[in-house]
C-alpha cells in the first residue's frame, strides 16, 4: 500500500486549544520560529516540522490547531457508527470528505488528516489544572482514528493534577509521558524520542536512527559553538590597531580615537559571536537583554563583566599569568595555605597586590615609525591577563545560555545569572593550558597547532560542563 | 569567462582564497554540493575546485588571479628576452677569439656547467629549507635583484590595486621556478652563440689555469664531464693528444708553435662544450625546471586546502545537513481590538437561570455555596458529557438573567461559543453573565492571563447582552 522507502514516522500534536502543544514542536523541532501564544487558537492550520538529513525525511512532527467542536463531531460519527470497530477510521475519513468544505469543522478536520495519512497521536494537556470528562470526547474521536497514540503531561500553572489526568489517560493511551516544552533541554527531548519509538514497532528502527542523527546534529552543534569561542577568542586576544598619525607626536585625540576604535573592534567581534552562535542554536528570533559591556567608555573592563566572568586577582595569580610582574615564589606561598584568605586579610592582601600589577592597565598604545607621514599609533594587543577570563567567561555564558534554551520560550534571553563564575568552569590544570595560548598572543606571536588544539579541548570540555 | 579548473594551479589558488573572502557558502548549499558529486568524496581538492568552478560567478570584479598572472607574464617575457640576450651575448663574450689568443675553455667550462649545478643546488636547498635560510639564499640569485629593481618600474603600479594571498613558501617556490625558466633560456643564448660563432668564425679553444694540472690530469676530468655521452658522441670528448696540444700558458710570451700549427685541430673542442651545455646547462636545468613545477603544484595543492576558510567548506562537504524546521512560515494572527468593556466587577444580585459548562450539577451548587450565590429556578450542567442536542434543550428553557460559569483555565472553545450565540439569540435570556472561575485547589481564584484570554474571546462576539464577571479582584 505505501512505499516503504519512502514512509517514515508521522507524529500529530494534538490536544484542547491552548495546552502547549506549538510550544512542544517547537521544542522538539528546534524552531523558534513557530507561533506560540497565550491566545487560544494561535494555531490555525496543520503545519509539519520534518526532520530531515540531507533532505531526507527522517521523521515528521505536525502542529495542529486544538480541538473546537469535538461534541459534534463525535455526535455524527456515533449517528454513522458502523458494525465493526475496524472500520471506525473509515467513518473518519468520510467525516473529513463530508465536510472538508465545513468552516465550522476546519480546525478538527486540519488536526486530523495527518493523523488519518498515518501519523502518530501525541495527544498533550495541562496537568497542572484538573482533569474534566469534556476531554473523553476528544479522546474517543482520537481512538476511533485507530493510531498508535501517546499522551504528553505539560505543567503550565504549579498545580500537579497529574495523577488524576495519568489514571483517565491510561484507559485511551498506551503512554503517558511528561514533558515541559519550556524546561527541556537535549536530553529530555531524547528521552521523550525514546518513549515515541515505543508507539509502533515499524517506527522504532527508524526513531532509534533519528536519535542517533540529532546526538549528532548536538554535537556538531557543541564543536562549531567550541570552534567559534576559539577563533574569536584568539582574533580578540591578538587583534592590534593600527593608526595612521599626520604630524610628528600623536595628539590627544588621536590617542583617544585609535583606542576607542581598538575597542570598537573588540565590541564587535563578540558581538559577531553571539550572531554567529544564536544561528547555530537556531534561536534567531530572540530578543536580547544585554549582558554588562565587554569594555565601557573609560576603556576599561565594566566593573560588572570582569567581577562575574573573569577570574579573581587570587586565581589571576595563580594562574602565573602576572608572574613576571611579581617575584613569583613569595606570592604563590603566601597563597598556597587556603586558610590564610579568610575573612578579611584576602581581600586587603589581593588589593595590595592588584594595586602592584596594575590590572587596570589593559592595552599598550605605542607610536611607532621614523618618517613623518608613516607613523602609527599601535594599540594591542590586549595585555591584560585577566581579559581573556572575560572573554571566554561571556562567551560561554551566552553560549550555554542559548544552547540549554527551549525553542519554546518566547520571553526575551535574560543574561543576569550571577552565580555563573568562570572559576567553577575552569580548574586550574584547564587554566594552565590556556595560558599558554595567552601568553603567547600576548607576546605577538602564534601559538602551535597543538597548543590550539590543546585550547580547544578546554574550552570543547568547560562548555560541556555547562549543557 | 574562465577555464574549469581540474588541477590546483597559481590561477585557481588565487580565484579561490579570494572566493573565499567573498563567500563561503551556507552548510546546504555545500552539502549538497559534495551529494551530487559523489564520485569525488575521497578527493577533496578535486571537489573543491569543482566547488570553485561553480560559484565563479560570485567573485565580484576583476579576478586577482588574472591581474597577477598578467603581470607575471609580461614580467617573466621580459626577463625571458632579457636572460636570452644575457645568455647570447654572454657567449659571444666568451667565445671572441682574437686571433691571438685561444678561447680558454675553463671559463666556457665554468659557465656552462659549474654554475648551473652550483645554482641548482642552491635552489634545492632553498626548496627544502626553513623561511630564514631562504631569505639568506635568495639574496644569491641574481632574479632576486633584477625584480627589486623591477618593482620600481610601471609593473608596480599594476600590483598595487590589490593584494595576492600567496605564502611566503608559495612566493618562493614561484620564484625558483621562474629562475630556472630563466637560466634555461639563458643557457638556450649561450648554446646558440657557441653554435654561431663556430660557424662564422674560427674559434681556437685552449686551457689554461694558474694551478698546476697536468694535461692528462685534465683530460681525466674532461673525461668525467662528458660521461653522459661517451658512449653516443664519442666524437664529442677531446682526445688526450688534443688536451696536450691546446694546454698554453697565458704568461708565456708567445704561444706553443704545434698550437699555432693545429689551429684547426684544436676547433674541435666546439663539440664537448656544445654538448657540456646542452646537457649541464640546459638539459639538467630542464629536467630540474620541471621537478620545481611539480613541486610547486603539490606545494600548492597543500596550501589550498589550508586557505582561511577552506576547513569550513570541507567540513560542511562531510556532515551531513540536518534540518528540523518547517518550509513554510506562519501567517500572522492579527489582534482583535476591543468594542467594549465587557468585564464587570459587581455581578447581578438573582439569577433565574445558572449554567455550568463543563461543570457537574454538584459541583455547580457547590460554586454557588462558595461565592454566596442563591439557587435559582433553573440550574443546568451544560457542555461535559452532554449531548449537543441536550444544551440546544437547556438553552431554550433559559430565561431572565443568565449565569453560566465556565472553567477560567479553559479556554472557551468554538462548542462554548456556539452554545452562547444561541442563549443571546433566546430572547427570553435579558443577560448572560459568564464567571470564570479557578480551580477548587486554589479556592476558585482565577488568574488574570485567563480573564484576558476569555476577555478578547467575548469581545469578539460582541453581544450587548453579555459580561464577563471577574469577581474577586
Ligand atoms: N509556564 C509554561 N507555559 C507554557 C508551557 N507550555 C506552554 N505554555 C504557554 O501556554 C501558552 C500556549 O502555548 P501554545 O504552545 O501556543 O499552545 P497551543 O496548544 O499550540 O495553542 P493553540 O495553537 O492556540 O491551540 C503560551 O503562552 C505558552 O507560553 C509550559 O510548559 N510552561
Ligand atoms: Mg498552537
Amino acid at each position: 500500500m505505501i512505499d516503504r522507502k519512502n514512509s517514515y514516522p508521522k507524529f500529530a500534536v494534538v490536544g484542547h486549544p491552548n495546552k502547549g502543544k506549538s510550544s512542544i514542536v517547537s521544542a522538539l523541532a528546534h524552531d523558534d520560529s513557530v507561533q506560540i501564544g497565550n491566545t487560544p487558537g494561535t494555531t490555525q492550520v496543520k503545519r509539519g516540522f520534518p526532520l530531515k538529513v540531507d533532505g531526507k525525511i527522517i521523521y515528521e512532527l505536525f502542529d495542529t490547531p486544538g480541538f473546537q467542536r469535538a461534541r459534534r463531531i463525535l455526535a455524527w460519527l456515533e449517528e454513522h457508527k458502523p458494525t465493526s470497530a475496524n472500520k471506525r477510521a473509515d467513518t473518519i475519513r468520510e467525516f473529513i470528505y463530508n465536510f472538508r468544505d465545513d468552516e465550522r469543522f476546519r480546525d478538527e478536520i486540519e488536526l486530523l488528516e495527518p493523523i488519518m495519512n498515518g501519523a502518530g497521536i501525541i495527544y498533550v494537556v495541562d496537568a497542572s489544572k484538573p482533569y474534566g470528562a469534556e476531554y473523553e470526547i476528544e479522546m474517543e474521536i482520537l481512538r476511533w482514528t485507530g493510531q498508535p497514540s501517546m499522551a504528553i503531561l505539560n505543567l503550565i500553572g504549579d498545580e500537579d493534577y497529574r495523577e488524576d489526568w495519568s489514571r483517565a489517560l491510561g484507559q485511551y493511551f498506551r503512554l503517558v509521558r511528561t514533558f515541559n516544552p519550556l524546561k527541556a533541554k537535549f536530553k529530555n527531548h531524547i528521552e521523550l524520542l525514546e518513549s515515541i519509538a515505543q508507539l509502533k514497532e515499524d517506527w522504532t528502527e527508524q526513531i532509534k536512527n533519528a536519535i542517533e542523527i540529532l546526538k549528532k546534529f548536538h554535537n556538531q552543534k557543541i564543536d562549531r559553538t567550541v570552534e567559534i569561542i576559539k577563533d574569536t577568542t584568539i582574533k580578540s586576544l591578538s587583534y592590534v590597531y593600527r593608526h595612521k598619525i599626520k604630524s610628528k607626536t600623536a595628539t590627544k585625540e588621536e590617542y583617544r580615537l585609535a583606542s576607542k576604535h581598538y575597542r570598537g573592534e573588540l565590541v564587535k567581534y563578540e558581538r559577531k559571536l553571539e550572531r554567529d552562535i544564536s544561528e547555530i542554536w537556531k534561536h534567531k528570533n530572540i530578543e536580547r537583554v544585554d549582558i554588562p559591556p565587554l569594555i565601557d567608555d573609560v576603556g576599561l573592563f565594566s566593573k560588572e563583566s570582569e567581577s562575574i566572568f573573569g577570574l579573581s586577582q587570587k586565581e589571576l595569580i595563580l594562574t602565573g599569568a602576572s608572574a613576571g610582574a611579581i617575584s613569583g615564589a613569595g606570592i604563590d606561598l603566601a597563597f598556597s595555605g587556603g586558610t590564610f584568605f579568610l575573612g578579611t586579610v584576602i581581600g586587603s592582601i589581593v588589593g595590595g597586590v592588584s594595586a602592584m600589577v596594575g590590572f587596570d592597565n589593559l592595552y599598550n598604545i605605542k607610536l611607532l615609525g621614523k618618517k613623518i607621514g608613516k607613523r602609527e599609533l599601535i594599540v594591542g594587543p590586549m595585555k591584560s591577563a585577566n581579559f581573556p577570563y572575560v572573554l571566554l567567561g561571556r562567551a560561554l555564558y551566552y553560549a550555554s545560555t542559548l544552547a540549554n534554551r527551549s525553542h519554546a520560550i518566547r520571553d526575551s534571553l535574560k543574561l543576569d545569572d550571577r552565580e555563573f563564575f568562570i572559576e567553577k568552569i575552569i580548574d586550574n590544570n584547564m587554566r594552565k593550558k590556556l595560558e599558554k595560548v595567552h601568553s603567547k598572543l600576548r607576546e605577538q606571536k602564534e601559538p602551535k597547532e597543538e597548543l590550539l588544539e590543546e585550547y580547544r579541548e578546554v574550552i570543547l570540555e568547560s562548555f560541556k560542563k555547562l549543557i | 569567462m574562465h577555464s574549469k579548473n581540474s588541477t590546483v594551479s597559481i590561477k585557481s589558488y588565487l580565484d579561490l582564497s579570494q572566493l573565499l573572502s567573498e563567500y563561503r557558502g551556507s552548510h546546504e548549499d555545500n552539502r549538497a554540493f559534495a551529494l551530487k558529486h559523489k564520485k569525488l568524496e575521497k578527493a577533496p581538492t578535486k571537489l573543491l575546485l569543482k566547488w570553485l568552478d561553480k560559484n565563479y560567478f560570485r567573485i565580484d570584479g576583476e579576478l586577482n588571479s588574472k591581474k597577477y598572472l598578467d603581470y607575471l607574464l609580461s614580467i617573466s617575457s621580459l626577463l625571458g628576452l632579457i636572460f636570452f640576450i644575457l645568455g647570447f651575448i654572454v657567449g659571444l663574450g666568451l667565445l671572441s677569439y682574437d686571433g691571438k689568443l685561444p678561447v680558454n675553455v675553463i671559463y666556457y667550462l665554468f659557465i656552462a656547467m659549474f654554475i648551473p649545478l652550483f645554482s641548482m643546488s642552491l635552489s634545492a636547498i632553498s626548496i627544502f629549507s626553513s623561511d630564514r635560510v631562504s631569505h639568506l639564499i635568495a639574496l644569491l640569485f641574481p632574479l632576486h635583484w633584477i625584480e627589486k629593481v623591477l618593482n620600481y618600474l610601471p609593473f608596480r603600479k599594476k600590483l598595487k590595486g590589490f593584494k595576492v594571498n600567496l605564502s611566503f613558501k608559495l612566493s618562493k617556490l614561484l620564484f625558483i621556478e621562474r629562475l630556472q625558466l630563466f637560466s634555461l633560456i639563458f643557457s638556450i643564448g649561450l648554446l646558440l652563440s657557441l653554435l654561431i660563432m663556430v660557424i662564422a668564425t674560427d674559434i681556437a679553444f685552449g686551457w689554461s689555469t694558474t694551478l698546476q694540472v697536468s694535461p692528462e690530469a685534465f683530460h681525466r676530468v674532461i673525461k668525467y664531464i662528458s660521461i653522459f655521452w661517451d658512449k653516443i658522441i664519442p666524437s664529442a670528448i677531446p682526445s688526450l693528444d688534443l688536451v696536450e696540444m691546446s694546454h698554453y700558458f697565458r704568461l708565456g710570451e708567445k704561444l706553443d708553435i704545434s698550437m699555432v700549427h693545429n689551429a684547426d685541430k684544436l676547433g674541435a673542442w666546439w663539440k664537448f662544450l656544445a654538448m657540456t651545455t646542452l646537457i649541464y646547462a640546459i638539459t639538467f636545468r630542464f629536467l630540474f625546471w620541471i621537478f620545481t613545477k611539480e613541486y610547486l603544484k603539490k606545494q600548492l595543492e597543500e596550501s589550498i586546502l589550508s586557505l582561511k576558510g577552506v576547513d569550513k567548506i570541507l567540513r560542511e562537504f562531510k556532515t551531513p545537513y540536518i534540518s528540523t524546521q518547517a518550509p513554510q512560515k506562519e501567517k500572522h494572527l492579527e489582534i482583535v481590538e476591543a468594542k467594549k468593556e465587557v468585564v464587570i466587577k459587581k455581578r447581578e444580585a438573582k439569577y433565574q437561570t445558572i449554567l455550568g459548562w463543563n461543570f457537574s450539577k454538584d459541583e455547580i451548587l457547590l460554586a454557588n455555596d462558595a461565592k454566596g450565590i442563591d439557587g435559582a429556578e433553573n440550574i443546568w450542567a451544560v457542555g461535559g458529557s452532554n449531548s449537543f442536542n441536550k444544551d440546544l434543550e437547556i438553552v431554550k428553557n433559559s430565561s431572565g438573567v443568565v449565569l453560566l460559569y465556565v472553567k477560567s483555565w479553559e479556554p472557551p472553545t468554538m462548542d462554548f461559543i456556539d452554545i452562547l450565540e444561541m442563549l443571546i439569540e433566546n430572547s427570553k435570556v435579558t443577560r448572560v453573565e459568564i464567571y470564570p472561575l479557578g480551580t477548587i485547589g486554589r479556592y476558585y481564584k482565577n488568574e488574570q492571563e485567563h480573564i484576558d484570554i476569555w476577555r478578547r474571546k467575548i469581545e469578539s462576539v460582541d453581544s450587548q447582552k453579555v459580561w464577563i464577571v471577574n469577581h474577586d479582584r
